[in-house]
């Protein structure tokens, strides 16, 4: 277990200091650059004296070398949200790296490493939106993902394609978040949304996970479901084809006479946003693009209903806190080190596992 | 076991059993019981990480103490090239175990965390890992209630099945 942190963390500071292996080789007192080579590799195991010698020239804390909750120059995020600035929403990042290295660092320990390989989707930014609609429509039949595709979405992206899928308390302005590590796909969602968004956002963030090789996302983009941003768009149209396929909408009958009742009801029985189903049946021909621009988007907000009383699912994910009942129990992770991890008291952290069906041996 | 005539290493988790079961007197009067200043914070209420917390007069605490020892980056880099799992220990229990190996005593050390009993087994001191329940008794304390984790069947049952994983990690 993280065998090669420290030699790990070298290599990003010294990177992002702009500093050769042989200006480390300088600072260290090696001979030449190839020890510096061996200890980034993990092939040469540093001293304690060579730890302290990194702590005091390199000017970072001996935390930063030692953590394996730290993403440090590792992991590109990508952020749908509105007006949230680029200073809270980099803090807010750190504390969600925490999340995605503990998974990454936890999992393969108690056996339950990611996948060998990686799926993606045949789509470039020279795509139509039909092709994506299409991708997203074969997605949804080819994971079977059912006459409510909305409710087995998080599942088969964590069980079938390996992805963390993670409900979060995220800062106000935050949806959602793609994350691609070398060895592992993450996926934030801000559980306070209304569960037709939590749905969207979902479906949205796995196109970027599906395509970011050859698209990746920036690292901040609008939270909207009718955005500017042709990458954006696609994935869009990819997720309102997961979510709703035409398979799928088939099932329901037309709209007769009043449609914003129909698309409320129909969007409900969905766990989609009515908006969303709105601008589907658009995309579908289904719908008049005028007639559609007539319905206030105020008579769809939470497709009608009061959802006040509506409780946010439980943090985090069943698989997640499985990892991390199973570190625990195993000693992979102390109980006190857990609880910091999430900052949680040891109650609440047991709590959340019963919340998921786990069992956390807490009892300290 | 002949009863331990050296220090005591105990981390926040002991501290904090052994001031709910009302049994700190005994343990302290009975051994020389040392601990670490990371400890003594995470005792004091805001930092237990416990919904009910306990009131632990940190003057009475100290007094009571044998020494509180103070663990700087010197002895956390000593440990931590030793063993990288010291890295998933919390700041207490890596300060307990760091000050632990800069020791040539006879120390033991008291702290019912699987994975800082897992630390101590990996670096070959099954041996120096003890129960509270073991202490308390060898110190004529009956020590009755005590949660699971501080039990010696408990200890004995647990490090047996680090053992079992640690071999089979070897492998």
């Amino acid at each position: 277990m993280g065998t090669n942190l420290i030699g790990a963390r070298i290599k990003a500071l010294r990177e992002q200091r702009g500093l050769s292996q042989e200006d480390l080789a300088h600072v260290f007192g090696f001979k030449d650059r190839q020890t510096v080579s061996a200890i980034e590799t993990g092939e040469r195991r540093l001293s304690a004296d060579e730890l302290l010698t990194a702590v005091q020239k390199l000017g970072a804390t001996l935390d930063y070398f030692i953590n394996p909750f730290l993403l440090a120059g590792e992991g590109k995020f990508s952020w749908r949200q509105s007006n949230v600035a680029l200073e809270r929403l980099n803090a807010f990042e750190r504390v969600a790296g925490r999340w995605v290295a503990a998974n990454r660092t936890l999992a393969p320990e108690v056996g339950r490493p990611p996948p060998n390989l990686r799926q993606a989707l045949k789509l470039t930014s020279k795509s139509s939106y039909e092709e994506a609609m299409a991708a997203g429509e074969r997605f949804a039949a080819d994971f079977e993902l059912g006459p409510v595709p909305a409710e087995r979405l998080a599942e088969v992206m964590e069980r079938r394609l390996g992805v963390l899928v993670l409900m979060v308390d995220a800062i106000e302005g935050i949806s959602g978040a793609a994350c691609r590590l070398l060895d592992l796909d993450a996926v934030l969602i801000s559980r306070n949304e209304v569960v037709g968004r939590r749905h969207f956002d979902l479906a949205h963030e796995l196109f970027h996970i599906l395509t970011w090789d050859t698209m990746p996302p920036e690292h901040v983009e609008d939270a909207s479901e009718r955005s500017k941003i042709r990458v954006e768009q696609l994935a869009n149209n990819f997720a309102s084809a997961v979510l709703m396929p035409t398979e799928v909408l088939g099932r329901f009958e037309p709209a007769k006479v009043n449609n914003v009742q129909w698309l409320n009801d129909t969007a409900e029985a969905l766990q989609v946003t009515a908006t969303a189903l709105k601008w589907r049946l658009v995309a579908l021909g289904r719908l008049d693009a005028v007639q559609a621009n007539k319905i206030p988007d105020a008579a769809l907000r939470n497709n009608g209903r009061d959802v006040s009383g509506r409780k946010p699912p439980p943090l985090y994910s069943k698989a997640f806190m499985e990892v991390i009942a199973l570190a625990i129990d195993e000693g992979h992770m102390s109980a006190r080190k857990t609880a910091d991890l999430l900052d949680m008291r040891l109650d609440d952290l047991a709590e959340l596992g019963a919340a998921h069906g786990v069992k956390l041996a807490l009892d300290l | 076991m002949a009863r331990q005539r050296g220090p005591v290493l105990v981390d926040t988790n002991v501290i904090l059993e052994c001031w709910r079961m009302d049994a700190w007197r005994a343990l302290t009067g009975g051994y020389r019981v040392e601990t670490v200043e990371d400890c003594v914070i995470e005792t004091q209420t805001g930092f237990q990480r416990r919904r009910q917390e306990q009131q632990i007069d940190n003057a009475a605490l100290q007094s009571s103490l044998a020494a509180i020892q103070k663990v700087g980056d010197a002895e956390r880099a000593a440990a931590i090239v030793r063993e990288p799992m010291f890295s998933f220990l919390d700041l207490g229990e890596q300060s307990l175990w760091a000050h632990a190996l800069s020791r040539t005593d006879n120390w033991v050390l008291c702290g019912p965390d699987k994975a800082s009993l897992r630390f101590g087994v990996r670096l070959g001191f099954r041996e120096r890992l003890v129960a509270l329940e073991g202490l308390l008794q060898d110190a004529g304390h009956k020590a009755s209630g005590l949660r699971p984790a501080y039990t010696s069947s408990w200890l004995s049952k647990t490090l047996g099945e680090i053992v079992i994983m640690e071999a089979s990690k070897r492998k």
